[in-house]
C-alpha cells in the first residue's frame, strides 16, 4: 500500500479521499505535551540540544534525498522523544536513532537508500551493524504504536487549496509549493510543534497567500476559518508565530548546522538583503543576510 | 507480553492464530493476533510495515475491530516465555527456536461474530429469524464499514461472517481481519490447512481475473446480506468449480452482453446455460427495496456492481434512523 505524505491513505472510489477522517485522528501523530514543555523550558535546554543533535544527524543523513523524507523521520523523532525521555545521551545513541528513523521514513517513502552508503557519506563516526539498526527500528515502532503513516501538515494542503478554487494550474502549484516549504521550516520552530498538523497547513498556506496572493489573503482566511474543524484562536496564533518565521526567514535559524559547502558571498553586495526583517542590530544582520542568501541559492 | 493472560484461542485468523485474553492490569478481554515478523537484512520488512501502519489509522473508525496495541516479541524474549508458549500449539515455540521476531496485534475483543450470531438464530434452543430491522441495521453498519476502507484505499477481500465481529447487547458489528493483504498475500489455505471459505468470493474472482477492484467486497456484502436474511449461505459452493455453478444456477450463466469481457477471463470455461431465478425467492422475506439493493450488490459485471457509499443512500434504508450511526 503506497503512502507519501500529502495522500497517508489512497482512494480509488470517485476523486475525493475522505479528509474529514484526517481532523479526527491528527491529535494520534503528534508529540506530547510533556515533551513539547521539556523543549521550551529554560531549565531542560538539554532537551532541546538532545533534539538538535539529532535532526542535524537526520540532515546530515538524508543530505540530498527528498526533504520529506527527514520530515517524516523528525517526527518520528519527537514522537519517539515524547516517550522515551533520553537524558544526555551518548552520541551513538542519538546518531543509532536518527539513522533507524531514517531508515523507517526511507521505507514508508519507498525510497531506495542503502543504509551503509547513507551512514558513510554522513561522517558521523558511527556505522551501525543491521541488528542495531532492526532492534532501534522496533523500539522506535513500539514508542510510535507502528503509527507510521504519519498525519502531517502536507495531508491537508490540497483540502484547503480545494477550498480556494484556484483557477490557474501553475499558480495553484507555486502556491503548494511555497506552502510546503513553510511546512518543511515549521519543524525546527518548536514553537509551532505545538499546532495540529492542520492548523499548521492552514497556516502555512495563509502566510504563502500573504506574499504570493495577497489580494486574495482575506478571502482566503476567511474561507479557512470557516471550516468546522479549523479553531480559529489557534489558527491565529499559528499564523502569527509562523508568519514572524517567514518574515525573518533565513535570518535566524534554530539550525544552522553545516552551511561549510556554500559558496561564499560578498557581503557588501548583498547588504541589505534582509531589509523586512525586525533586525536592528546591524552587524548581526550582516552576518545573517549572508546566511539568508546561502540558503536562498541553495534551495 | 506479559501484559496479557491468554484464555483461549478463539479462531485462526487467515493470518494467524487469534487468542482470547485478558489484559492483566486492567481486565479488558481483547483479541490477540499473532503474526511472524519475517525480518531481513533490511530490518523490519516495509510490507509489513506499510500495512500495519494502515491497520493503525483504519482502525480509528467506529465499524472497524479497533487496534489497541502492536507489540513485538524479539527472539530472545520469546525464549524466556518458551514454557508457556506450549500452550500454543508449539508455533510460538518453534517461532523462538529459529529466532524469528513475533508481531502481536492487540485487538479489542466483541463476544460474539456474525457467523455465530446467524447459527443461534437458525438452530439451538430458539430458532428464529434475525429481526428485519436489525438485518437492515447490521448492513448499514457494514457498509459503513466498508465504504471507509474503500475510500482510503483498501479492499478487504474477505468479507465474511466470521470476519464480523458483533456486540450483541450494543447491536454493533465491526469489520476485522482487514488490510494485512499484500505483506501477508492471502492463501488459500490457512497455515493449519483450513480451507479458506469460497461462499462469499466474487465470481471475477473465481474465474481468475487478476485486477480486481471494490466489486469484490461488494459481491461478499451482498452474499452475507443474503445470509442474515435466509439464516443460510446463498451460494454454499465446496470447490471453486462448485461454487460457481451455485452462482450461476440463481443468477443465470453469465453472458458476454451481461458482462463485457466474462469469456476471456483466465478461468473461463463453457458452462451449463441456466437462466437467472428471481432473486426475492431465494430470500423470501425480504421486502422488494431489500431485493433491488442484494441485485445491484450481486451485479455480475463488477464495474456495473453498487458501491458501499451509494448502497447507503438506497430506499432500503429509508426506514432506518441513520441519526443514531
Amino acid at each position: 500500500m503506497e503512502f507519501d505524505l500529502e495522500n497517508p491513505l489512497t482512494n480509488f472510489d470517485d476523486g475525493f479521499p475522505d479528509k474529514t477522517f484526517l481532523f479526527l485522528v491528527e491529535l494520534d501523530h503528534m508529540p506530547s505535551e510533556k515533551y513539547l514543555a521539556g523543549l521550551r523550558s529554560v531549565g531542560c535546554s538539554d532537551d532541546l540540544s538532545v533534539r538538535r543533535g539529532i535532526i542535524s544527524s537526520i540532515s546530515q543523513l538524508s543530505g540530498n534525498l527528498d526533504p520529506t523524507l527527514s520530515y517524516l523521520a523528525i517526527n518520528y523523532v519527537d514522537r519517539f522523544l515524547s516517550s522515551h525521555k533520553l537524558q544526555k545521551p551518548k552520541p551513538w545513541v542519538s546518531r543509532l536513532l536518527a539513522v533507524s528513523c531514517v531508515a523507517l521514513a526511507a521505507k514508508m517513502l519507498k525510497t531506495e537508500i542503502s543504509l551503509a552508503d547513507v551512514q558513510s557519506d554522513g561522517g558521523g563516526g558511527f556505522i551501525f551493524d543491521a541488528h542495531s539498526i532492526q532492534s532501534m527500528e522496533l523500539l522506535v515502532l513500539g514508542a510510535l504504536q507502528w503509527r507510521t503513516r504519519s498525519i502531517t501538515p502536507f495531508c491537508f494542503i490540497s483540502f484547503f487549496v480545494s477550498l480556494f478554487k484556484l483557477r490557474d494550474p501553475p499558480l495553484r502549484q507555486a502556491f503548494k509549493a511555497r506552502a510546503s516549504e513553510i511546512i518543511l521550516k515549521a519543524q525546527n520552530d518548536i514553537k509551532l510543534l505545538e499546532f495540529k498538523p492542520s492548523i499548521t497547513a492552514a497556516s502555512a498556506l495563509l502566510c504563502a497567500s500573504h506574499e504570493l496572493l495577497p489580494l486574495q489573503f482575506a478571502s482566503f482566511k476567511s474561507d479557512i476559518s470557516s471550516c468546522s474543524y479549523v479553531n480559529k484562536d489557534n489558527l491565529l496564533h499559528c499564523y502569527n508565530a509562523m508568519q514572524q518565521d517567514v518574515a525573518m526567514e533565513g535570518c535566524e535559524s534554530a539550525l544552522d548546522v553545516h552551511s561549510s559547502s556554500d559558496t561564499p558571498i560578498n557581503v557588501l553586495d548583498h547588504h541589505f538583503s534582509c531589509s523586512d526583517s525586525e533586525v536592528t542590530n546591524a552587524a548581526a544582520s550582516t552576518v545573517r543576510s549572508q546566511r539568508a542568501l546561502k540558503r536562498r541559492k541553495t534551495q | 507480553m506479559e501484559k496479557y493472560e491468554k484464555l483461549e484461542k478463539v479462531g485462526e485468523g487467515t493470518y494467524g492464530k487469534v487468542y482470547k485474553a485478558k489484559d492483566k492490569a486492567t481486565g479488558q478481554l481483547v483479541a490477540l493476533k499473532k503474526t511472524r515478523l519475517e525480518m531481513d537484512e533490511e530490518g523490519v520488512p516495509p510490507t509489513a510495515l506499510r500495512e500495519v501502519s494502515l491497520l493503525q489509522l483504519l482502525s480509528q473508525s467506529l465499524y472497524v475491530v479497533r487496534l489497541l496495541c502492536v507489540e513485538h516479541v524479539d527472539a530472545a524474549t520469546s525464549k524466556r516465555k518458551a514454557p508457556s508458549a506450549a500452550d500454543d500449539g508449539g508455533h510460538g515455540a518453534s517461532a523462538a527456536a529459529a529466532g524469528k521476531p513475533m508481531l502481536y496485534l492487540v485487538f479489542e475483543y466483541l463476544d460474539t461474530d456474525l457467523k455465530k450470531f446467524i447459527d443461534s438464530h437458525r438452530k439451538g434452543p430458539n430458532p428464529r429469524p434475525i429481526p428485519p430491522a436489525l438485518v437492515q441495521n447490521f448492513l448499514y453498519q457494514l457498509l459503513k464499514g466498508v465504504a471507509h476502507c474503500h475510500s482510503h484505499g483498501v479492499l478487504h477481500r474477505d468479507l465474511k461472517p466470521q470476519n464480523l465481529l458483533v456486540d450483541k447487547e450494543k447491536g454493533i458489528l465491526k469489520i476485522a481481519d482487514l488490510g494485512l493483504g499484500r505483506a501477508f498475500t492471502v492463501p488459500l489455505k490457512s497455515y493449519t490447512h483450513e480451507v479458506v471459505t469460497l461462499w462469499y468470493r466474487a465470481p471475477e474472482v473465481l474465474l481468475g481475473s487478476t485486477h480486481y477492484s471494490i466489486g469484490v467486497d461488494m459481491w461478499s456484502v451482498g452474499c452475507i446480506f443474503a445470509e442474515m436474511v435466509r439464516r443460510q449461505a446463498l451460494f454454499p459452493g465446496d470447490s471453486e468449480f462448485q461454487q460457481l455453478l451455485h452462482i450461476f444456477r440463481l443468477m443465470g450463466t453469465p453472458t458476454e452482453q451481461q458482462w463485457p469481457g466474462v469469456t476471456t477471463l483466465r478461468d473461463w470455461h463453457v458452462y451449463p446455460q441456466w437462466e437467472p431465478q428471481n432473486l426475492a425467492r431465494a430470500v423470501p422475506s425480504l421486502g422488494p427495496d431489500g431485493v433491488d439493493l442484494m441485485s445491484k450488490m450481486l451485479k455480475y459485471d463488477p464495474a456495473e456492481r453498487i458501491s458501499a457509499k451509494a448502497a447507503l443512500d438506497h430506499p432500503y434504508f429509508d426506514s432506518l434512523d441513520k441519526s443514531q450511526f
